[in-house]
């Protein structure tokens, strides 16, 4: 595959991403191992875990990975900028034009619709988000993908409950609402804990 | 198109600055370029789990540190990101870009989005193709930043929740669309699409009300 393709290929996918970089990994199964053989399933499960285990946006990650298996480290950037034309393209025009046409009947219908839309997607990721960390000390990527967009419940059945991880939790929110701690020392103030307790 | 009428009640009532269109700073262009670059590194670097997990981030660095964006615009951004196609943190990092310093704030933002992701990733399949996080530690510290991460988005979902929750129609619309995200399974982009002829649908029957009124006065 050229550099070319690689980039269009990755610029699809972007294109095709809604709400999430997780949308990507059915796709990206279904094209890199079923259709073009392109990669092994064995490669591709070693992808999810440093996808996730590495710090990045999930969609970004596997885009890198994917374009360094294909073409080394120029395709890394190639798939990488081909993950996020669209957005540097629809998002960016969005930003731009809303702003623009801010006081039209348009876009203030369109914001009307969409924002109780967004706070409930918002309030689903808490719930995904509660899902991979207090529920369980590592994310089951695969079945939480199952899960949203089949509905199968393919979690392991050991899933248990993390009481390290739900300190942490309130521990952050206590602390980014009462002090004025900023977000960066609290991540890594995490990290650390979470290295002493939840290990 | 423009119709001051048009506006929702209440909508005026907030404290926010207008910030429309022309964009008032004192930081010069390649300051904010370079806080653009390095805030969505930062975040890229920093935050597992990707999308709206910079939500937090961007609050605190561009609305409260710099006053960059307006409340108002956190809570477009947050709705526009999600239904844009694109994934999520390129599109925050292209919509931020744009606001602060335009087309070349885009390019910035979304070069310091990927950044972290080609150095890290190219560096683990070059020299450790192999490599499975077995390390206790380091799955504990990794469990420790996505439990600090589900805090701070819970915050900011609590904060976005108090803003865009000013009515009936919002809670009648939210609760409505978590109950489908939640029990029946529908998708993401279903359930965005949907909002849309909604809100068009409730703007034009509160803009009827609103002229049917004025006409009634007169």
């Amino acid at each position: 595959m050229s550099l070319c393709s690689l980039y269009f290929l990755f610029m699809k996918y972007g294109f095709l991403c809604f709400g999430g970089g997780y949308v990507l990994i059915p796709l990206m199964i279904d094209d890199f191992i079923n259709r073009r053989n392109l990669i092994t399933s064995e490669a591709f499960g070693n992808l999810i875990s440093i996808a996730q285990l590495t710090p990045g946006p999930v969609g970004i990650n596997a885009a890198t990975y994917i374009g360094y298996t294909q073409h080394g480290v120029a395709g890394a950037i190639f798939a990488s900028l081909g993950v996020v034309a669209t957005s540097m393209i629809l998002a960016a025009g969005a930003s731009y034009y809303v702003t623009k046409w801010k006081d039209s009947f348009p876009v203030k219908a369109l914001l009307t619709g969409i924002r109780p839309a967004a706070l409930a997607l918002i309030f689903y990721a808490v719930v995904l988000f509660l899902g991979m960390s207090v529920l369980t000390p590592e994310v089951p990527l695969i079945p939480c993908v199952k899960f949203l967009f089949t509905g199968e419940n393919t979690f392991p059945a050991g899933l248990h409950f993390s009481f390290p991880s739900l300190l942490i939790c309130l521990a952050a929110i206590v602390l980014l609402k009462k002090t004025k701690i900023s977000t960066t020392w609290l991540i890594l103030g995490s990290a650390a804990l979470g290295a002493l307790i939840c290990s | 198109m423009n119709d001051p009428e048009g506006n929702r009640p209440g909508e005026k009532m907030e404290n926010v600055p207008e910030k429309t269109g022309t964009f008032v700073t004192d930081l010069p262009l390649w300051k904010r370029l370079f806080l653009l670059f390095f805030t969505f590194a930062k975040i890229a670097a920093l935050v597992v789990g990707g999308g709206l997990a910079i939500l937090p981030v961007v609050e605190e660095t561009f609305s409260k540190k710099y006053k960059l964006l307006s409340s108002e615009d956190l809570l477009d951004m947050a709705a526009l990101v999600q239904t844009v196609p694109g994934i999520i943190a390129g599109n925050s990092a292209a919509f931020v870009g744009m606001k602060v310093a335009g087309y070349p704030g885009v390019v910035a933002a979304v070069i310091g989005v990927i950044l972290p992701s080609v150095t890290v990733i190219t560096l683990i399949a070059a020299f450790f193709p192999g490599l499975k996080a077995e390390n206790p530690y380091v799955l504990g510290a990794f469990a420790g930043v996505k439990a600090c991460i589900t805090g701070l988005i819970i915050v900011t979902a609590g904060k976005l929740a108090v803003k865009t929750l000013k009515g009936a129609y919002e809670g009648i619309a939210f609760a409505a669309y978590l109950v489908m995200l939640l029990f029946f399974r529908i998708n993401a982009a279903f359930v965005i699409f949907l909002s849309i002829p909604v809100g068009f649908l409730y703007s034009y029957i509160l803009l009827k009300r609103l002229s049917a009124e004025k006409g009634g006065t007169k």
